[in-house]
């Protein structure tokens, strides 16, 4: 369950345990900026030990699951 | 004699870098820089590759030194610009406004040395990972687009976290901020405004005399709610557009269009009415026009005195 995992990296991240998140939310609406999407994919990364590519546009936490569930299938 | 690992590794006499602001880090100055001892970097800005290879090209018959050139990633010409330097087979660049990822192997491969310009621990570390050779932590105090951080606080905390070297920038204007610099953990330092006013630096004498002219309080930050705030000398320009800023009925996309070109303005037409004279806080410091080679010797000079001195509390 990747989403899960993601969530609960995201909630401690913001140190806000009833954030509220769903594969659409952007990170935008999670009131994340492009260097807390960096420290924030590079966390997830470590997490699942492994790596994806921030070459394209991430948008919402959905791309980066979507990304994660590909990089470890 | 001021030496790192960073001048063996980028082939440098001195560990100083001379940072590569739009319109105004052309062949010129890169070269300048190069021949005395430092490594010049050409600034590619939003111009396109045929440019950019003449730059490089005549900054190669001015100098045999090494030179980079900084890619400002968000350039609409970017992937062509990418392909120039492989094919120029130019030895470093430098890049900000964005994320580099994508052209970091492509680059890698063709030996470039890749030196991206990071704001916080995290782009360091995933610049290292990518595999930069060392990166640019530049805080805020910088002149033109600029961060959050502050170099003092960003420094160490980077040195921290990776394991390439770290190259200081922002606020460092003589060889006391080198000094600093060198002592938070770096390895080498990038300036900006000191080498506006080098004689071999080829932008408005209105520009050069306002920032020999400016104190310590006379930058600004403006462009904040756009997203990317710019630090520039306080101008007729900078006042008005701070005053379009906190007007919340302006619309952001009018902000931009008044900005856009402003540089341009101030570096080629000095026009203090309509120009953006960018410039990092240190500009107060900054009190004679001199070549690129007396301020180089001069800063090494310095850095030297200060580090010696340094040890006089040690007791």
């Amino acid at each position: 369950m990747v989403l899960e995992k993601v969530v609960e990296i995201l909630r401690n991240y913001k140190d806000e345990q009833d954030l509220e998140v769903t594969m659409a939310s952007t990170f935008e609406e999670l009131e994340l900026d492009s260097l807390d999407t960096v420290e924030l994919v590079m966390e997830i990364e470590e997490a699942f030990d492994t790596s994806i590519e921030m070459d394209g546009e991430l948008q919402t936490i959905g791309d980066v699951v979507t990304l994660i569930e590909k990089a470890i299938a | 004699m001021i030496k790192t690992p960073l001048c063996d590794l980028l082939n440098i006499e001195f560990p100083i870098l001379q940072g590569g602001m739009a319109w105004i880090s052309d062949a010129q100055l890169a070269a300048a820089v190069s021949n005395a001892g430092g490594l010049g970097i050409i600034s590619s800005m939003n111009a396109d590759e045929n440019w950019l290879r003449s730059e490089i090209q005549k900054a190669k018959s001015l100098t045999d030194k090494p030179f980079g050139v900084n890619v400002m990633l968000m350039n609409p010409h970017v992937d062509k610009i990418a392909q120039v330097l492989i094919d120029e087979k130019v030895p470093v660049v430098t890049t900000g406004a964005g994320n580099p990822g994508k052209f970091m192997k492509l680059w890698i491969e063709a030996g470039i040395k890749v030196i991206p310009v990071v704001p916080s621990t995290g782009l360091a570390r995933f610049s290292e990972r990518a595999g930069a050779t060392a990166v640019i932590a530049e805080g805020g105090e910088s002149g033109g687009h600029v961060g959050e951080m502050s170099t003092m606080p960003l420094i160490p905390q980077v040195c921290d976290v990776v394991s390439i070297p770290v190259i200081a920038a922002g606020g460092i204007g003589d060889g006391r901020g080198i000094a600093a610099a060198l002592m938070l953990g770096a390895v080498g330092v990038q300036l900006g405004t000191r080498f506006l006013v080098a004689h071999e630096t080829n932008i408005h004498e209105n520009y050069k005399d306002k920032i020999i002219k400016a104190k310590d309080i006379d930058t600004t930050l403006s462009g904040r709610s756009l997203g990317h705030p710019v630090r520039s000398l306080k101008t007729t320009f900078s006042k008005d557009f701070i005053k379009a800023e906190s007007d919340p009925t302006t619309p952001p996309e009018v902000l931009e269009e008044y900005g856009r070109g402003a540089l341009r303005i101030a570096a080629q037409e000095g026009d203090s009415q309509k120009g953006c004279f960018m410039a990092g806080q240190i500009a107060g410091m900054i009190k004679e026009k001199q070549s690129v080679k007396e301020i180089i010797l001069t800063l090494a000079d310095e850095t030297e005195t200060v580090l010696k001195g340094g040890l006089q509390w040690v007791k």
